[in-house]
């Protein structure tokens, strides 16, 4: 692709600071997109994951059975309060980002944030509730 | 401002990130609530093979391990594309994708498939 690039182009998008550099100066937009692109990251490692677990249903039910007390200590359940919050996240600001995109929603996209992080909040905490009572009964 | 397309922008991997991201976001949310919120899916070989046997289950199954499989692994490459250079560490790493994703989905399709068609 031969685009012309103007020093101003070059200056701004090519040079910028990039998020992992020190003097990175944030901002809301970066700060949503840095949180979307590692929850992603985590949900596919997570998706591999979850697709050779439930693969033994097709050993039987004493390898399923198996594979699932492995998968039921504490430590997994309260890992899984922790993937509800990064699927709450991802759902809820990949929504956004489509808002953005397609319905001329860049002009909102700051209060589009917060409420993606208000409906966080409120979801994890409640869906992390049941999730915590169900682990007690 | 006149742009040739090349064939190879990433305008197709960017559009059908957003089909797939509306698709997960219904299909997520229903399938987490089921398991874990509502009570009505007590995950035991018992229940889940029960419902693998209705073959609307199955389907819906099946698009949710392909739609899930396609976003996040060409939500993983994207990322790539912005921090390799390299022609041939982009051809290692997408070949690398390519093949996990095949294999995941050759894995769910030989469990999901079978249940009610014994
Ligand atoms: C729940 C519904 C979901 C929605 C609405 C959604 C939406 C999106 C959108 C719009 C993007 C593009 C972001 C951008 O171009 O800046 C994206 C990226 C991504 N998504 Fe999702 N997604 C969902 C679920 C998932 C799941 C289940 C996975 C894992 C299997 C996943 C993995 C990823 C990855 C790895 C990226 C790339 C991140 C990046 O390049 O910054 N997403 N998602």
């Amino acid at each position: 692709m031969s685009l012309y690039m103007s020093p101003k182009y070059k200056e701004q998008v090519l040079d910028r600071k990039r998020w992992f550099e020190w003097d990175y100066k944030w901002f809301w937009g970066s700060f949503a997109w840095v949180l979307h692109r590692l929850s992603g990251w985590a949900l596919v490692f997570y998706l591999l994951l979850h697709i050779w677990v439930i693969h033994h249903l097709s050993r039987g039910p004493a390898a399923f059975d198996q594979v699932m007390q492995a998968v039921g200590t504490p430590l997994f359940k309260v890992l899984e309060i922790g993937l509800w919050g990064v699927i709450v996240y991802h759902a809820f600001n990949g929504m956004r980002v489509i808002i953005v995109d397609f319905w001329h929603g860049s002009k909102y996209q700051k209060q589009l944030f917060f409420i993606v992080l208000f409906l966080f909040v409120v979801l994890w905490v409640g869906g992390g509730i049941i999730m915590a009572l169900h682990m007690i009964h | 401002m006149s742009f040739k397309s090349s064939g190879n922008s990433g305008a197709f991997a960017w559009f059908y990130q957003r089909i797939t991201g509306i698709f997960l976001f219904v299909i997520l949310l229903l399938h987490f609530t089921i398991m874990h919120f509502t009570g009505t899916g007590e995950i035991t070989y018992e229940n889940i093979v029960g419902r693998l046997s209705d073959p609307y289950w199955k389907m819906l199954d099946l698009s949710f391990v392909v739609f899930a499989l396609y976003h996040g692994l060409n939500g993983i490459w994207m990322a790539i594309q912005d921090y390799v250079r390299s022609e041939g560490w982009r051809a290692v790493i997408y070949t690398i994708l390519v093949l996990v994703g095949v294999f995941l989905f050759f894995l769910a399709a030989v469990t999901l498939i079978p249940f009610g068609l014994k």
